[in-house]
């Protein structure tokens, strides 16, 4: 399946400064590796030992992912993965 | 203050307001909220005024370098419109925190560290007190308004503390001035919405990228597990203590 992932300012150094990538994936673990592949480092930012990393949240379309199948999710072919992360700033 | 579709004023003279920190948030939405009138505009803070503050925290000049943050602002807030500025000279701290912000009809906290913004979520969701968060660094802004009722609220999305090289402040990483300037004139804009008592655009994370000048909504849906709002969690917060917000 064709996915657009659209990639967190953050993150966006990994990826060439791109705001959202093409890659390939029938569940959102498939879209995660398939990141990986393409822009090494990226997993690491999202997933640690247990999963999906605490300050980052990852959505199909609108929902969270965590009210889905969380990464075994199934992706329908153009559908959007969004990588939402946690931030503190602004003194 | 315009409400939608009318030149009519919504009178927000009689509502109180609290802001959290008076950095590069906190200053912008303070001056919003005072110019909209605001009844008595509560601010919280024990910084001093630094000279490279001064790019982004837009409520000081060259004359408050070294003045307490407080004491600055509060001739400015008064001038632009607050009817009453009300100076709390700590931070939000677990000892005092739903005592400052009982009572309020919004708290807005900008604060650059997670451990106050679990915190002040805390807090605001123990005194059923309606609250916006925000945070911003390098070009990236992010806003949040949670209803009184506090659910989804901010541990619905993030959970709990990160250790500190997880996730980057503001301070390792930087932020531009105009950044600061335009999310905080959202978090105004969020609580401007709370104190006329429209929720419509509660529960959504506002996602702001200062390079492409996108604004994205993510829509949050209260969690079950949810250690502070949720409905099958197995030991919710139900009080403050210190150890909630040290990081693992």
């Amino acid at each position: 399946m064709a996915i657009t992932v659209r990639i967190p300012t953050p993150l966006r150094t990994l990826t060439a400064g791109q705001e959202t990538v093409q890659v390939e994936g029938k569940s959102v673990r498939d879209v995660v590796d398939s990141l990986e592949s393409a822009h090494p480092g990226l997993k690491e930012r999202l997933m640690d030992e247990k999963g999906v990393r605490r300050f980052v949240n990852l959505y199909v379309g609108d929902e969270d992912i965590r009210f889905l199948d969380g990464l075994e999710t199934e992706l329908k072919d153009g559908e959007e993965v969004s990588i939402v992360p946690a931030i503190a700033g602004g003194r | 203050m315009l409400t939608p579709g009318s030149t009519a004023k919504t009178d927000i003279s009689t509502k109180r307001a609290l802001i959290v920190g008076l950095g590069g948030l906190g200053c912008p939405a303070a001056m919003a909220l005072a110019r909209a009138g605001i009844g008595q505009l509560h601010i919280c803070d024990d910084d001093q005024v630094a000279e490279s503050n001064l790019h982004r925290q837009v409520l000081y000049d060259q004359d408050d370098v070294g003045r307490d943050k407080l004491d600055a602002a509060k001739p400015h807030l008064l001038a632009l419109g607050a009817h009453e500025v009300i100076l709390h000279r700590s931070r939000l701290l677990p000892e005092n925190a739903q005592d400052l912000v009982r009572g309020h009809d919004i708290v807005i906290e900008g604060a650059d560290n997670f451990a106050t913004k679990f915190l002040a979520a805390d807090a605001c969701y123990l005194e059923h007190v309606p609250l916006v968060h925000g945070a911003a660094i390098r070009f990236i802004g992010t806003a949040l308004l949670i209803k009184s009722d506090g659910a989804p609220c901010y541990r619905c999305l993030f959970e709990d503390l990160l250790s500190g090289a997880a996730a980057p402040s503001c301070d390792s990483a930087g932020v531009m001035g105009p950044v600061v300037g335009v999310v905080g004139a959202l978090l105004a804009d969020l609580a401007l919405d709370a104190l006329r008592g429209d929720w419509s655009r509660s529960g959504q994370i506002f996602n702001f990228d200062g390079k492409s000048l996108q604004l994205r909504a993510v829509p949050l849906r209260p969690r079950p597990s949810c250690s502070l709002c949720g409905t099958a969690t197995q030991r919710p917060i139900r009080q403050i203590s210190r150890a909630l917000y040290v990081a693992p």
